[in-house]
């Protein structure tokens, strides 16, 4: 049995590392992905802002996590199959319990922000739950090695940037606020940190499993198990069964759009993931906060949020793009060395050695490419590309459902520029092409 | 013996995980976040 391996065998050591190119390479696919994941995570705002405010929050997050969900389970039997999900778990099975840890925490965080920007508004609150990337280039470099032996070049770069950043979302947050926060500030304030400090520790999952070299695909399919099952006993214990039950009934004409929202939202985080394992959490996390100028870009265009505003928003909003623009350019060019590199994968090999994952599997992920083979003991790595009849009723149930939701669906009576909702659209459609297409020739979505 | 042979495999991998520094580090945040939310709730 795999699992065995736990306690009976050692991995041996490679001392070999990644060639230089190879490592440039990933390297500019990770920051590619970050950006990417900026732009979706930012988009799958645009779908909520079609949503009845009367709606509980707690019920909009957990049709929103339905949506994920599905989105989960079927974007990778779309792209590689889930026996390469099932293959993953054989070489790793313990990530099984860091992906649904993660996905609890992801649940509780989400919920959080809601009592935030309930108490202090979203002008308070934004800034202070992205202080996660602080925490994240914490984490990172204190238990997987990152920015050792970087220089203080680089860490000017990063942490600059990421400071940069916290000071243009901060700006931005402030302009996009449109009411005054009511009382209980501290209670919200909490809640912001509390949010913001359980996304920044929610990356060491995530890190670890990339390390180990399991697929991001595979990750997130059991991440979203932990995030559905905690976001429906959050809504249930909260809101009580028959009450949520007849909220959801008769919010059918927008569960379309908020299972949209998640199902966007879950192909930015595909993105964010594939960056996390690339570039590290401490670059990854603060290039996917870019997100928050996408939000703000699809809140002005699309949505005519800040008409009418007076001269000092409007330096606020070009003022605080340009430093989150600043920051994101700072740590793009603040790649990881190769000896930085090298302490990433002592780091990896640790993680192989305790767990008593396969070596080749170790670095197999961490260079972003198949295994050989050859070199596993394990017969059972499925073949990438091949689907089963589980992976087409996966697709088909999830074409099902949404064709069936989007039946019932109705636009609400707002004022929306479509064309600029169709150029943010196509740039996001680009993105996703491109950066999947430079995925696809590069890892072969590993 | 092979239902044995999984059960003390889980159980070994819940010892290496629970053995893990880096797994109590999430956890005990994950466990203050519920407190957090039900302090606010």
């Amino acid at each position: 049995m795999k699992m065995n391996r736990v306690e009976t065998e050692t991995s041996a050591v490679v001392p070999s590392r990644m060639l230089p190119t190879r490592l440039r390479t990933l390297q500019a696919l990770g920051i590619f992905c970050g950006f990417a994941a900026g732009a979706w995570l930012g988009g799958a705002e645009a779908p909520i802002k079609l949503v009845n405010p009367d709606i509980s929050p707690i019920t909009v997050s957990l049709i929103m996590v339905f949506g994920v969900f599905l989105a989960r389970w079927s974007v990778p039997a779309f792209i590689r199959g889930t026996s390469q999900v099932h293959s993953d778990v054989l070489q790793a099975p313990h990530l099984v319990v860091w992906a649904v840890l993660a996905g609890c925490m992801w649940a509780v965080a989400n919920t959080l922000t809601i009592y935030a920007i309930r108490n202090v508004g979203l002008s308070i609150a934004f800034p202070l739950w992205n202080t996660n990337s602080l925490l994240g280039i914490f984490w990172g470099f204190l238990l997987f090695n990152e920015l050792h032996f970087a220089g203080w070049k680089r860490w000017l770069g990063v942490l600059g940037g990421a400071v940069c950043m916290f000071g243009g979302a901060t700006l931005l947050a402030i302009a996009s606020a449109h009411q005054a926060a009511p009382g209980k500030a501290a209670m919200g304030i909490l809640a912001a940190l509390g949010a913001g400090i359980l996304w920044g520790t929610m990356y060491v999952p995530y890190r670890k499993a990339y390390l180990t070299g399991m697929n991001p695909l595979s990750f997130i399919t059991f991440f979203s198990v932990g995030e559905l099952v905690t976001m429906t006993l959050l809504a249930v214990g909260y809101r009580g069964a028959t009450p949520l039950w007849h909220e959801l009934v008769g919010a059918r004409a927008v569960l379309f759009w908020l299972m949209l929202g998640g199902f966007v939202w879950v192909i930015g985080d595909l993105f964010q993931q594939y960056a996390t394992k690339y570039v590290g959490i401490s670059r990854g996390i603060p290039l996917s906060n870019t997100n928050q100028l996408w939000g703000l870009l699809w809140g002005l265009l699309v949505f005519h949020e800040l008409r009418g505003g007076s001269q000092t928003v409007y330096a606020q909003v070009a003022g605080g793009s340009l430093l989150m623009a600043m920051g994101a350019v700072a740590i793009a060019l603040s790649s990881a060395t190769e000896r930085e590199h090298s302490s990433w994968q002592d780091a990896a090999d640790r993680e192989g050695q305790r767990y008593g994952v396969e070596n080749e599997y170790v670095r197999a992920g961490l260079e972003g490419r198949e295994m050989q083979k050859g070199k596993i003991t394990d017969k059972t790595a499925a073949t990438p590309g091949t689907r089963s009849v589980l992976d087409w009723l996966l697709m088909l149930v999830t074409t099902f459902l949404f064709a069936v939701l989007a039946a019932m669906a109705r636009l609400p009576h707002m004022e929306i520029a479509l064309g600029w909702a169709a150029a943010l659209v196509v740039t996001m459609l680009v993105l996703l092409a491109t950066c999947g297409i430079a995925l696809w020739r590069t890892t072969r979505f590993r | 013996m092979l239902a044995n042979a999984a059960d003390r495999a889980s159980r070994s991998l819940f010892r290496v995980i629970a053995t893990d520094i880096h797994f109590w580090i999430p956890f005990a945040v994950l466990i203050g976040g519920f407190v957090l939310l039900d302090h606010l709730h």
